[in-house]
């Protein structure tokens, strides 16, 4: 259990597409390096309105000797992350973290395919970076599946062109790189990829992930899937972001997002 | 930063005798586990774990939670790993700490309770049990056992036959009169009382004109609630002789001074720890600096001083 409550100190908050923010966290060095995947709960210090503590994901992460920079990617969606992104630079917030179970990267096959939905390429972007480092991960194939509403959604794209070449942007409306869902996109490319040589990693929206399950259902591929969730406390606690999952003797359950995950199998997620 | 002059915490409970005053709330603090990294277990005065019940239980389907103003919502639903594997799997690891262990029960029939308070009663490292007969999520016919005084004495005694602990009843406050409530349960042999449980609220999505919450209520926590809590302590401590303790939207030690005056023995931390990991120990250290500055060299001298 290395999470821990820092004081963070904003160094750049801007809006780097409509209701899309890029937060960048200055903190104390020692700040855990987190696994891509994990969060951190971010809360406006002195600040009580907000009640409640924001999880965001890790999108990513630099340190030097005297400090870390926690990057978020994150989308105005209500009273908190609206306050978030009236910070200005200089201001404080409280950061706990991280927290949660990273992504699964022990063993990473010779394809890597990566499916995102909006703001779900944030913990990816994270996961490419620290695939890309990666001795063992060179000789990957690293092929990415970024979907956006359309042109004017697009977010974090650029990064992921600095890591990646084989990018395959879709829009729901055809405004940039192929039209229609990502998920019907990554399912047209699926015959070239076996399960047997193919890490498949995926966040998104819930109704993306559904699709995704249901294309993947009845075949061998494993997927991992970052889940988000409202949370109260992110640290195991209030079991108040519980997802259905099946357990390991195949019977429901409900797992927390923030301790349990927030990545899941794909196969284990039971879905309304 | 402790000084020479630190001032004496200790408080007792009738027989559950406690380092200071502080305690984790049921259900906010998992097993102890959660807080470990953040928290110096042995700096709490005890850690009341999530509520147990016979078996396993699934609890409520998502969304479970919804922040309101000053609070948040919740409809878990008694979430545990059941009796047995809190005993086997969670217990050891609290017994290495100074804190007291509470064990919170739950039954959905008067059976269950039994047991569960048996069970627990043989387990090393149990201090005392907090018995739930107040949950709202959980509902059994149609009404929670602890609106009604009679059903909430049976449990009562029924729980203090099965164990020699000290038996803590926690009540809730969707009451009309909780000082009823409490004087059945202290006549059925309650050791001590804490109060309050969550009341029951509802949150509307504008959008889809549906509740926030699949259970459609839940319980609200937090410090909307805190002026609701104080209340009741100060109905109850009238009425009763048994110790109480206060729960109810505690977020600092000024939060829980105001319960110790109005003559709470001890109180409860919960959903301050969502927010703030650390809450309980700045909650020790600010009952610690209070006394300081006060000149009181013992928190017993302030409880109960309260004067209306």
């Amino acid at each position: 259990m290395a999470a821990n409550i820092y004081i963070g100190e904003i160094l750049e908050n801007e809006e780097i597409q409509e209701d899309c923010f890029l937060m960048k966290v200055k903190t104390a060095p020692s700040f855990q390096n987190p696994l891509p995947g994990q969060f951190v709960m971010i809360r406006i210090a002195g600040l009580n309105d907000p009640f409640l503590s924001r999880p965001i994901s890790i999108y990513s992460f630099s340190r030097n000797e005297n400090y870390c920079v926690i990057e978020l990617l994150y989308r105005v969606v209500g009273k908190g992350t609206q306050i978030m992104a009236g910070l200005i630079e200089d201001s404080q917030v409280e950061i706990n973290g991280p927290l949660g179970n990273g992504f699964n990267i022990q063993s990473v096959k010779e394809n890597i395919v990566i499916v995102s939905g909006g703001i779900g390429i944030a913990p990816l972007s994270l996961l490419i970076e620290y695939l890309r480092q990666r001795d063992d991960c060179s000789s990957s194939e690293m092929i990415i599946y970024p979907g956006f509403q359309s042109a004017s959604a697009v977010i974090g794209l650029d990064k992921m062109q600095k890591l990646c070449r084989n990018i395959t942007v879709c829009t729901d409306d055809g405004t940039l790189g192929n039209k229609g869902f990502v998920t019907q996109i990554f399912q047209k490319d699926m015959k070239k990829y076996t399960p047997e040589n193919t890490s498949l990693y995926a966040c998104g929206p819930k109704e993306m992930l559904k699709a995704l399950a249901k294309i993947l259902h009845n075949t061998k591929f494993d997927c991992q899937v970052s889940l988000e969730e409202r949370m109260a406390c992110g640290t195991g606690a209030c079991v108040g972001c519980a997802v259905a999952v099946k357990d390991k003797q195949g019977d429901p359950a409900y797992k927390r997002v923030c301790a349990d995950g927030p990545v899941f199998n794909l196969t284990d997620i039971i879905w309304e | 930063m402790k000084t020479k002059t630190s001032p004496h915490m200790a408080v007792n409970l009738g027989r559950l005798k406690l380092n200071n005053p502080v305690m984790t709330a049921s259900g906010t603090f998992g097993y102890g586990e959660e807080y470990a990294g953040y928290v110096d277990l042995n700096k709490l005065g005890a850690i009341v774990v999530k509520g147990l019940s016979l078996k396993p239980r699934l609890g409520n389907p998502p969304p479970r939670i919804m922040e309101t103003t000053g609070g948040m919502l919740n409809a878990v639903g008694l979430q545990n790993i059941g009796v047995d594997a809190f005993i086997e799997e969670k217990l050891p690891f609290l017994r290495q700490y100074d804190a007291a262990v509470i064990a919170n029960i739950y039954g959905e029939t008067y059976d269950e309770f039994k047991k569960v308070a048996k069970k627990l009663s043989s387990a090393n490292g149990v201090h005392a049990l907090e018995v739930n007969i107040s949950c709202p999520n959980v509902k059994k016919g149609g009404v929670s056992f602890g609106t009604d005084p009679k059903i909430a004495a049976t449990i009562t005694r029924m729980v203090k036959d099965e164990t020699g602990l000290p038996v803590i009843v926690k009540l809730t406050p969707n009451v009309t009169d909780i000082a009823a409530i409490a004087e059945a349960v202290e006549k059925a042999g309650a050791d001590a009382l804490s109060l309050i449980n969550t009341l029951t609220g509802m949150s509307v999505d504008l959008k889809t004109r549906r509740p926030h919450l699949k259970n459609i209520t839940g319980g609200l926590s937090g410090p909307a609630i805190k002026p609701v809590a104080l209340r009741m302590v100060w109905q109850v401590v009238r009425r009763v002789s048994v110790p109480v303790i206060g729960i109810g939207g505690i977020m600092t030690a000024q939060d829980a001074l105001e319960f110790l005056i109005l003559g709470a023995k001890a109180v409860q931390i919960g959903t301050a720890n969502f927010v703030n990991p650390r809450a309980t120990m700045d909650v020790v250290e600010g009952i610690k600096q209070y006394l300081a500055e006060n000149k009181i060299k013992d928190i017993n001298e302030i409880i109960g001083t309260f004067q209306p």
